[in-house]
């Protein structure tokens, strides 16, 4: 029924690119392994009632204060920030200022995030990540005027609007 | 799409894949019947393929194994020409894997089954010619052991934590479309081989962390997989008793 040397080319075929295809041991992480906190900040004018986002803040500085003091900074370049929260702890504070030229004459906010940890399994070419729930935020008020919870699912998902911050108008 | 929706899905392709072989026609010998011009008598022929029981082993497995470090697999078949050009199929076999990432580590081990049928798609020139190519089902089920997993979370800013997770053992279910060909290269002894299409039923149930691989299925974190295997097989035959070969219709 069937010719023998067909079914040997076809064989040998399959198993060339099947070898070529079983010799990746591992897949590469194609999704972040941790999970993202993302920050809009908006700005309360002095002059009207209007609030607007931030369109760029560029001497904005986040810096989380961990344990060890080990600065890890972000210097953001417009005024959407992605920050990550700790997973040893329940809760973790960045300090904040829009532009380091005001610290001369304003103090740096403290902001804290008490949360939730759940720890997700990704996949086998990620392992796991903590993602979080976030119960409070709240911060010092030198330049924040206040802080507004939009949404407290803290997942690997980038596209997603935790917090906005509203500066206060003198700043 | 919902795992609920999905697996709907393929219950559905499984069902009318299993029809659409039923009711395919057969152009081999067996159970061919045929009018005579009177259209009084029927003469139902004697499936004269007789009996056929194939034991075979997947000769890739060993290679594959000799060329991926973290997992390894056996697989056995046997099939049994049962009438009309199904062939009943069991195969089986053994495996495990072995994770050593530096932020994941556990090991796996797992037996598995599966039961189906293969149904030739050509027909048979004689008798004797048990060459076949072949469309079948599976249903495939495995028992998996997982040992305790240790993971570490890497995070540059905070630091990374580490943590382990409680060993397990779990079932997975799946279902499987396969074809592919076999050939008698030596009077019973027959080369052939597969390809395979496998669609996981019970995938959610052992999420929380899903083995890197479960011989017989695959990567155990997807919820389809594609597989090959390439079988040596020994055919036993006896002949099929004699059967009634003449029916008579209405008088």
């Amino acid at each position: 029924m069937i010719k023998n040397t067909h079914f040997l080319v076809i064989s040998f075929a399959l198993c060339g690119l099947a070898l070529l295809t079983c010799t990746v041991e591992r897949q590469p992480c194609l999704t972040p392994t941790i999970a993202s906190l993302n920050i809009e900040c908006m700005h309360l004018p002095t002059d009207t009632a209007t609030i607007f986002i931030d369109t760029a803040l560029p001497s904005a500085v986040f810096t989380a204060l961990t344990p060890t003091r080990s600065d890890s900074t972000i210097y953001p370049q417009q005024s959407l920030f992605t920050l990550s929260l700790s997973p040893d702890t329940t809760y973790c504070q960045w300090q904040f200022i829009t532009d380091t030229a005001l610290s001369k004459y304003a103090k740096y906010d403290v902001i804290t995030f008490r949360y939730q940890r759940d720890l997700q399994f990704l996949s086998n070419s990620c392992g796991y990540a903590y993602f979080y729930t976030l119960d409070t935020v709240y911060s010092t008020h030198n330049i924040i005027d206040s802080l507004h919870l939009i949404n407290t699912s803290v997942t690997n998902d980038v596209n997603t609007t935790h917090v906005q911050i509203f500066i206060h108008p003198d700043y | 799409m919902t795992s609920t929706q999905r697996m709907c899905r393929y219950l559905y392709i499984l069902i009318i894949s299993g029809l659409t072989l039923y009711s395919s026609p057969v152009y081999a010998q067996a159970d061919t019947t045929a009018t005579d011009t009177t259209g009084t008598t029927k003469v139902k022929k004697k499936d004269l393929a007789g009996h056929q029981l194939c034991l075979g082993i997947d000769i890739a497995r060993p290679v594959i194994n000799a060329f991926v470090s973290n997992r390894y697999g056996y697989e056995l078949e046997s099939d049994y020409y049962l009438h009309n050009e199904f062939y009943g199929v069991l195969e089986g076999g053994w495996g495990g894997s072995n994770v050593d990432y530096t932020n994941l580590a556990y090991t796996t081990r797992n037996n598995f089954i599966r039961l189906g049928f293969n149904k030739t798609i050509l027909p048979r020139e004689r008798p004797t010619d048990w060459d076949m190519m072949l469309m079948g089902l599976r249903i495939g089920m495995a028992d998996v052991n997982r040992s305790n997993a240790t993971y570490t979370v890497i995070d540059s800013v905070w630091g990374n934590t580490s943590g382990s997770t409680k060993g397990t053992s779990f079932a997975a279910i799946w279902v499987e479309l396969t074809g592919g060909m076999r050939v008698e290269l030596l009077n019973n002894l027959f080369a052939g081989w597969n390809i395979r299409g496998k669609f996981m039923m019970n995938g959610k149930s052992f999420n929380a962390l899903s083995p890197l691989y479960i011989a017989g299925y695959g990567e155990g974190d997807k919820n389809s997989a594609f597989d090959f295997n390439v079988y040596v097989s020994y055919g036993i035959r006896w002949k099929r008793k004699g059967v009634a070969d003449t029916v008579k219709v209405g008088k």
